[in-house]
């Protein structure tokens, strides 16, 4: 007999087998070869032949102790990659790309939605967030900001949150606190700076304390800071450049340091360049020394900023300051130091707004994941069949999750790309909507850490549910998901959790639907507010005479009358005038009292004083309840004293609007009585969604200015008269810049940006929620029919009618609409409180509202029933069932 | 999935599926299984040693099937096989799956006479 063993034995060598193995092998193949020969020879073959028949099983030695050693070394595993043997990873996985891509580009359709959903979420995201994180999360430019904070007083007694700091206080606080490495006090303004070449133009400028710079932790980029000798009264004239006028001017070079500037029409030495990051007050160009005199009283109107000691708290600070202000000497209980983080007092404003609208994104996002979720899962659903096949044949579950897996990451991706690209445009277009008066240091960029983040979020989402049918499938349990695929209907887990998407998207849209609506119904009533005066066909510009050239308030006031006299000349100009401050500009407070009115001892509002010439209330459109307006006779300094007030102030001292001929006067028995001429509406100075304030308008005679607001009202487009007017002013001195030239109209819309921007976001992002919801119904609810054809065929053939079919399947998708509906109603009415501060007193119950969205889901989930029911109740039976 | 790997899929799994049905219900030894493969099939699919045991070992190795010496009076031992419970699961799976795709492929090329 043949020596078998020793034949495979020979055929073994080389592959290291441990000896028990080995011989277990050899023999269990010479068993078989042995068989093999014995039945070879028991067919009549000759011992030769039947020999070497036997031995051609083995093959070639080589293929023998292949196959053997790909199954019997540890190493030896199934391979991942899709090649035989090992492979080299890229390799693989550039197979699995290709194959994921070609799988992509067979499915468009579904592609296209997961992608543009993807994209969507992510945009709306990477944009508010790259806001949101440039407001808020940015460290402020400052040397250790966290140290940095706003120093400020309040008065409750005169209807004021910030006052600003008077000479004294300020004194005081950054001489006796023990708990500020530093402190100082700024004052922004404004100044005509004058060229060699006479040109003049308007610059925003600031007065500050010395330590200004040193308490912000910068340096200057050339030249030196101030010193405290230039800070004293009677100190050097000079002046700290900002680092971009000084670009202007000077193109960045040296040598400025050492010019001599002329801010109206005084010589200031420069002495320093500001550093360019950053600047406090965020627009001034210039700096200038404050030189307060400590000892002398002073209104309340600095700003301050101070630089915590290391390990101090800010309550610590508090107390402090609180401390010194109950030692100063007078007795004080108007107003008191407040002191909060520097970034909160000058971004605060936008704090509850970008909440807002991240909670808005971050919903939308959360809809697309959802909608995502829900596709993956109906596109896994129906490539069951497939990967039942797949394992059936052999291939293993890592393959198939691998496959799944580059998909999903492929899908991911792109909508991932795509988001961050559309998500910069976005968020570019957000910027352009900010108002001029953000801080220029704040910066918003797309932040990568964030777009990386919701790319992962979403991707997650669309890989989770990628994988969930390859794993279904792939497990034990692929028997019973073949038979399932077989009746080709969903498992009842399956359509729970789908039917849960369904209901979580129209309450998530809901929610965003019901609070867009509000905050769009809350524009529309502040757009309906009457402004008291008429905005169209006015434009308005500043001119701010300079004290060393007109020192004297005649010379003042007869420059201005004879500038409004001129203008009245101008072609198509119907009235002009010209006040300190008009509407929705700013704000001068004063304290008044009212003969025989209310006192004013535990109340004393702060009172809007403005400065008007003759025909000023006239030609911004103001209406009189009472009395008239001033003539130029009111005008002269000699002149009995008057006054026109507002309704506000004439209700809140006398309960009355019909008060002319009554007096008013600063508190204090030696002022002068002012006679009440006229009583006008009271005007939205503060904004149409803004506070109401007593406001008193007096003539030149009773308060001098050296600014004025120009107003000029006409039939025309009033922009056309801004180059006359400018003409005008040359000829009367060409040194005068004039500046913030803008329309009423314009200055209405500026006051309303943010209130227009985040309602209008806000229903953006609502709209996209109805869109995704709508496309998740019907995909959802589409696929229910798709899968349930045989049903549908099988009950038409028996004779349910097109109409009954329709019925069930609509019935069924609306059950889980209107579920959604609820659950949305009653989550809008939480989230809604977050919105209460911005719904201009408008209720979150408000019911057209809710009613009107309700009603539009409603009609949208029916739409996305329809077709598919429609398409349910064309079902040609004896097709439906041979599909099968 | 690239024309590549279903061949390499089918040839794999249709290999695996044939051993495991065929120690359904009942042990045997790799003889005994290469030579019903032949028979059974009428000579169309014909399994060599150096083919049919690297994969009855492979099968082991996953655990799907089960081998054991055996001593008979008057004969040598042979290795026998036999299914375990992971491998019943496995097999049943595969039944379908081969069925779904012998109907997959039966409609479609069956389509080319239809």
């Amino acid at each position: 007999m043949p020596d078998w063993a020793q034949a495979v034995r020979d055929r073994l060598a080389g592959l290291n087998l441990n000896g028990a193995r080995e011989a277990e092998i050899v023999e269990e193949l010479a068993r078989h070869l042995d068989d093999r020969y014995r039945e070879l020879l028991a067919a009549g073959l000759p011992e030769e032949q039947a020999h070497s028949l036997a031995v051609e099983e083995l093959e070639t030695r080589d293929m023998l102790a292949a196959q053997l050693r790909k199954t019997r070394l540890p190493a030896a595993r199934e391979p991942m990659g899709f090649g035989s043997g090992g492979g080299n990873i890229m390799e693989s996985i550039r197979h699995d790309l290709k194959v994921a891509l070609r799988i992509i580009r067979a499915k468009p359709g579904f592609s296209l939605a997961v992608v543009f959903m993807l994209a969507l979420g992510i945009a709306g995201n990477a944009a508010i967030f790259s806001i949101f994180n440039g407001l808020f999360l940015r460290p402020l430019p400052f040397a250790q900001p966290e140290r940095l904070v706003d120093l400020d007083e309040t008065a409750p007694k005169w209807n004021l949150k910030y006052v600003g700091v008077s000479n004294p206080d300020a004194y005081a606080w950054f001489k006796g606190n023990a708990t500020f490495d530093g402190m100082a006090f700024f004052h922004g303004g404004g100044a005509n700076l004058s060229n060699s070449s006479g040109v003049a133009r308007r610059i925003k400028t600031a007065t500050v304390t010395y330590r200004l710079l040193d308490v912000l932790g910068l340096k200057p980029a050339a030249g030196r800071g101030f010193l405290p000798e230039e800070d004293r009264p009677g100190g050097a004239k000079v002046a700290m450049l900002g680092y971009d006028l000084w670009q202007r001017l000077y193109y960045g070079d040296r040598r400025a340091i050492g010019q001599v500037l002329k801010l109206s029409e005084e010589a200031y030495t420069v002495v320093g360049i500001l550093p360019r990051e950053a600047i406090l007050p965020p627009d001034a160009e210039v700096w200038t020394p404050l030189a307060a005199d400590p000892n002398k009283a002073s209104p309340f109107y600095l700003s301050g900023v101070g630089r915590l000691k290391h390990g101090v708290t800010l309550d610590q600070a508090k107390a402090d300051l609180a401390r010194i202000h109950r030692e100063q000497a007078q007795a004080k209980d108007d107003t008191y130091p407040v002191m909060q983080p520097l970034r909160d007092r000058y971004l605060g404003d936008f704090r509850t707004v970008v909440n807002i609208l991240l909670g808005a994104v971050g919903l939308v996002l959360l809809i697309a994941c959802v909608n995502v979720a829900g596709l993956m899962l109906v596109h896994g659903e129906s490539r069951a069949r497939e990967i039942s096949i797949r394992t059936a044949i052999g291939a293993s579950r890592a393959r198939i999750v691998r496959q799944l897996l580059t998909e999903s990451l492929a899908l991911a991706f792109i909508g991932g790309l795509l988001g961050v690209a559309a998500g910069k445009v976005c968020l570019h277009a957000l910027v352009s909507l900010m108002p001029d008066d953000t801080p220029h240091w704040i910066r918003f960029d797309l932040d990568a850490r964030f777009a990386l983040f919701a790319i992962a979020l979403t991707g997650a989402a669309a890989v989770l549910c990628g994988l969930l049918p390859a794993v279904q499938a792939a497990s034990a349990d692929t028997r019973g998901a073949l038979q399932e695929v077989a009746r080709s209907t969903l498992t009842r887990g399956k359509r729970g959790v789908l039917s849960v998407f369904v209901i979580g998207e129209i309450a998530l849209a809901v929610i965003l639907l019901i609070s867009s609506g509000l905050l769009v119904q809350a524009f529309r009533k502040v757009l309906h507010v009457d402004p008291g005066f008429r905005p169209d066909n006015v434009i308005t510009w500043s001119l701010r005479l300079p004290v060393a050239k007109y020192a004297k308030p005649e010379q003042q006031l007869a420059f201005f009358e004879s500038l409004v006299d001129r203008l009245k000349s101008v072609p198509a100009v119907s009235s002009v005038s010209a006040a300190s401050i008009v509407p929705l500009d700013g704000h001068m407070g004063y304290f008044f009292e009212a003969e025989n009115g209310l006192p004013t001892k535990d109340q004393r509002p702060v009172v809007l004083q403005i400065t008007a010439l003759p025909g000023y209330l006239e030609a911004m459109g103001m209406t009189f309840l009472a009395g008239h307006d001033f003539t130029r006779h009111d005008e002269a300094a000699d002149a009995p004293q008057v006054a026109v007030i507002n309704e506000a102030f004439a209700r809140f001292f006398w309960g009355s609007t019909d008060v002319a001929g009554r007096r008013i006067r600063y508190p204090g028995g030696n002022n002068k009585w002012m006679t009440v001429v006229g009583v006008i509406r009271t005007t939205m100075h503060y904004g149409l969604d803004g506070e109401i304030r007593p406001s008193v308008i007096v003539p030149f005679s009773v308060s001098t200015v050296n600014g004025m607001t120009i107003a000029m009202r006409t039939a025309i487009d009033p922009h056309s008269l801004a180059s006359p007017a400018r003409e005008i002013v040359r000829q009367l001195d060409p040194d005068l810049p004039m500046f913030d030239i803008r329309t009423m109209s314009e200055r209405l819309e500026r006051s309303l940006w943010v209130r227009r921007a985040y309602s209008w976001l806000f229903a953006a992002f609502a709209a996209v929620a109805i869109l995704l919801a709508a496309a998740g119904i019907y995909g959802v609810i589409s696929f229910a029919v798709s899968q349930r054809t045989r049903e549908i065929g099988i009950r038409i053939a028996l004779g349910a009618r097109p109409a009954q079919v329709m019925r069930t399947v609509i019935g069924s998708g609306m059950l889980l609409v209107l579920i959604g509906l609820a659950a949305g109603l009653a989550a809008s009415q939480l989230s809604a409180r977050f919105l209460e501060s911005m719904l201009f007193g408008l209720s979150t119950r408000d019911a057209v509202t809710c009613i009107s969205v309700l009603s539009g889901v409603a009609l949208v989930g029916l739409a996305a029933n329809f077709i598919p029911a429609r398409r349910a109740a064309a079902v040609d039976p004896m097709h439906a069932l041979r599909a099968e | 999935m690239s024309n590549q790997s279903i061949d390499r899929d089918l040839k794999k799994g249709s290999a695996e599926l044939l051993i495991l049905s065929l120690l359904n219900g009942r042990q045997r030894h790799g003889y005994e299984i290469g030579k019903l493969i032949e028979t059974r099939s009428k000579g169309a699919l014909v399994f060599r040693v150096a083919s049919l045991y690297p994969l009855l070992y492979k099968l082991e190795d996953r655990g799907w099937i089960q081998g054991r010496w055996v001593e008979k009076p008057g004969q040598r031992r042979r290795r026998y096989y036999r299914l375990t419970a992971a491998g019943r699961k496995i097999l049943a799976e595969r039944q379908v799956g081969w069925a779904a795709f012998v109907e997959a492929i039966r409609r479609i090329t069956g389509a080319e006479y239809a």
